[in-house]
């Protein structure tokens, strides 16, 4: 029962990443309360992915609540999230175990 | 960080509540009551250890499904908003009976010297607490470790601490604090809290693409109080609060309300009945 949950899992998140394939990509870096780049020029009304890299050695938790995205990653650990077209206009993210340094804000054009 | 204290705190108070009850009457009711308290700290510290077990086993579950976060936390918040709603309407029924209940209780066990009904209740009394504390904070622990850990831990123990303080001020009778007053005001900043994680659980849904967001956003308040500010986002996890808010979200919000006024007036005319 459990293998085959695993296996429904596995799936969902297979297709998940097939079908975020050919977005716009944009790099992310959390590294201990530092976010490289801090800004972030995305194309207004097109999907895109966020790749979010953690080369820290704290866990990083990205979260925009304008977004609806929270993301926890380990140290070391790479993810990435989706976002739906945005607007023109300012989005703010941060890190939110490092709140204090951590502000950052997407722009999209 | 203030979650993590106020569910303490809170679920803290409550097993104390229970603790403090059945200390008082074996302390009130001779020698061969008196030798009682050893089970009731033995029942403590066996509810201590459920909570324990029942943590490490949801640990374990999120191990395996690592690679599905966004899912699991999107569970674990539904379960979470529904737990303290179930949690709220419990109290609201057995708030004002539960001193009789467990005194009654108490008295049927010291006619027959059965102190191991004593530690039972207490153990139920603290796992009970303690693992509706553990599904809470769960959402928030989860992936946390060295340093976040560290400050969670101290947000615990200041609510943990602070549930000290107003188990004492209780004692006193009334005078600082009424028991009546500590639960109804937190039973509204608990519904609040789970109407904030049932509208998080659906918010993750839109952003796996489950729901649509119908109109995103429908306002933006930003100016009044922004949510990504820390102020604001303190505000937008306890209450659900959104700067610019999707109308999904919106009718989330307002679904949950109209569920739980309803459930309380069907459990209300229920009790009457």
């Amino acid at each position: 029962m459990m293998r085959a949950w695993l296996m429904v899992w596995a799936l969902l998140l297979a297709s998940a990443s097939v079908w975020a394939e050919d977005l716009p990509v944009y790099r992310l870096e959390l590294k201990d309360g530092k976010l490289n780049p801090a800004r972030l020029q995305v194309a207004a009304g097109k999907k895109f992915k966020i790749e979010l890299i953690n080369s820290g050695k704290t866990p990083v938790e990205f979260e925009s609540i304008q977004l609806r995205k929270e993301k926890v990653l380990g140290p070391g650990v790479e993810s990435f999230v989706v976002v739906h077209p945005l607007s023109p206009g300012e989005y703010k993210f941060f890190d939110e175990f490092h709140m204090a340094t951590a502000q950052g804000v997407i722009v999209a054009k | 960080m203030g979650q993590v204290l106020f569910i303490v705190w809170r679920e803290s108070v409550e097993a104390m509540l229970v603790i403090g009850i059945l200390y008082a009457w074996l302390n009130n009711h001779g020698a061969a009551a008196a030798r009682g308290k050893r089970y009731l700290w033995g029942g403590v510290l066996a509810g201590l250890l459920c909570a324990i077990v029942l943590a490490l086993g949801l640990f374990g579950a999120a191990e395996l499904f690592s690679g599905a976060q966004d899912i699991f936390q999107t569970a674990m918040v539904f379960s979470a908003s529904a737990l303290i709603v179930h949690m709220v309407l419990w109290m609201r029924e057995h708030g004002r009976t539960l001193k009789k209940e467990l005194e009654s209780g108490l008295a049927d066990n010291a006619a027959r010297n059965n102190w191991w009904g004593v530690l039972t209740l207490t153990a139920i009394a603290v796992a009970r607490e303690g693992s509706e504390t553990v599904v809470f904070l769960y959402g928030m622990l989860a992936g946390a470790d060295g340093s976040t850990l560290l400050s969670m831990g101290g947000a615990a123990l200041a609510g943990f601490l602070l549930a000290l303080l107003t188990f004492f001020l209780l004692q006193l009778g009334g005078r600082f604090l009424s028991w009546r007053l500590f639960f109804r005001v937190t039973e509204v900043m608990l519904l609040l809290l789970a109407a904030a994680l049932f509208m998080s659980g659906v918010e993750h849904l839109i952003s796996m693409d489950y729901l649509p967001a119908l109109v995103d956003p429908l306002w933006d308040s930003s100016a009044l109080l922004d949510d990504m500010s820390p102020l604001g986002g303190v505000v937008a996890a306890l209450t659900g609060y959104r700067a610019h808010p999707a109308l999904m979200s919106l009718l989330a919000y307002g679904m949950f309300w109209l569920l739980v006024t309803g459930l309380m007036r069907w459990r209300q005319q229920q009790s009457a009945a």
